[in-house]
Parts: structure tokens; sequence; C-alpha cells
């Protein structure tokens, strides 16, 4: 069922606050209340069976502990990043070693070999991520405004 | 040529190269934290469509609350009434006159 808004671009407008999406529109009466008036923010007018289309980033999907087929499974991450994953838990069980280690020496190289590998993973996340990530390529186009 | 991907078990097999007695319960556990660690890093793209209802300002965005897991919602869009879906803009002062609470 479409809605009755033929421009919603320009009567439309959404918003978020902590994890609430606020989706109010200018469309109203002439009236002079605030509750309806035509050009004052107010919650959308009417009920659109799949009205909104939320675009997001998402977190990837968590692997089951249990599934008989949780080894054979990819991570679902670009094929990219799937050698940093290695990379965050060595940085993990490295840290658990130093904790658990009574051995001084152990437990200072166990930490050096923890901050070794979390900097592996956090370089191919933050600093090289959007590198590895980004499949935009190729020659560019510049959109002119139209201004009919 | 053939895509290079790594499944849990071989991520497994290098880490044991160097942990041997880590077990694969822990293991899988770790690589969860992992992937929701790499989740901060816009890594993947979804859509959701909702229902609006008449005269309710507020959708729910939480993990708990909706279906979906979302950490930052970059576009939204609204149907036309030809049906399609239209990009509304984003309010940047959201301090509006009229204030429901749902």
């Amino acid at each position: 069922m479409a809605s009755n808004h033929s421009h919603p671009e320009s009567d439309i407008a959404w918003f978020i606050v902590g994890d609430k999406l606020a989706l109010v529109t200018t469309k109203g009466t002439d009236s002079s209340s605030v509750h309806s008036k035509s050009g004052d923010w107010k919650g959308i007018d009417e009920a659109v069976t799949n009205g909104i289309l939320i675009h997001y980033y998402a977190e990837p999907n968590a692997l089951s502990t249990t599934a008989s087929t949780r080894l054979t499974v990819y991570p679902d991450l670009d094929n990219s990043m799937h050698a940093s994953l290695i990379e965050y838990v060595k940085a993990k069980l490295y840290i658990d070693k130093a904790g658990t280690s009574n051995d001084p020496n152990v437990a200072a190289t166990a930490m050096n070999m923890s901050m070794v590998h979390e900097k592996k993973w956090q370089d191919s996340m933050v600093k090289f991520g959007s590198r590895r990530r980004d499949k935009i390529g190729g020659t560019r186009v510049v959109k002119t405004f139209d201004l009919r | 040529m053939a895509v290079r991907r790594l499944t849990i078990k071989n991520i497994i097999s290098r880490v044991r190269q160097a942990f041997p007695q880590a077990s694969e319960t822990y293991l899988i556990n770790l690589i969860n934290d992992a992937l929701l660690e790499a989740g901060m890093y816009r890594t993947k793209v979804e859509y959701a469509k909702a229902t609006t209802v008449a005269d309710q300002m507020w959708y729910d965005l939480s993990d708990t609350g909706s279906s979906v897991d979302i950490n930052k919602v970059f576009r939204v869009d609204f149907m036309d009434s030809a049906g399609d879906y239209i990009k509304v803009p984003r309010l940047i002062d959201n301090e509006i006159l009229k204030m429901d609470v749902t």
C-alpha cells in the first residue's frame, strides 16, 4: 500500500535519539494549532505497511557454539578480514596466559606477544580496514545539481 | 581464480599452533567477540523495512526490541504515493516543537 505523500523528500524527515528512530512530517492542515498546522514537525500522519526502508551498518552474524556445522562455516566478514580474526584471538589468549602464569618472565613475554597481536588486529581493522573493505574503484563522474 | 577464505576450522587450527590446549568453545566465543568488535567498523551493510503507525513518532531500533541488529542508520527512505522508496532527509535539529512519547 502506497502512502499519500507524493514528495516525501519535501515533507518527511527522520532523526535518532538513543535507540529510537523518529519519523516526522510537516504535512498538516491550515489550522493554527501546532498539533496539526502545516509546516510544523509532528509524528508521521499515516499507517503505511513497509513504509520505511532503513539502510544501516549491521553486526556480523555470531557463530553457533553448538551447531554441527560450526567448524565448516565462514565468518560473516569480508574474506580480506578473516586472517585478522586470528590476531584478535591470539591477543586475548596471550593475555590469559600472562594472567595465569606463575613465572614473571613467561608473563612478561606473553604480555608483549599480546600487544603485538593486538596492534596487528587494530591495524587491520582501523588503520587499513577501510582500504580492505572498500569496493570502490574506477573513474568518477561529478553529478551536477539540477537547477530547473 | 578461487577466493581465499578461512573457515572457523582454519582459524582455530592456526591459533592452536601457539595454543594447542585452547578449547574449541572458548575459541569460538573469542571469535564472536572479534566479530562484534569488527561490526563497529562498518563491515556489513543491511536494510530493513518497517511499518508506520498513524501519528506514531518513535520506532524502536534497539537490538532486543527490533528483529535486526542495527549499529548505525545512514539512510532512511519513505514510500511515496507511487509505491517507490524516496530518500528523506535527516533532521539535524531534533528539538522540534511537538514531541510525542510514542
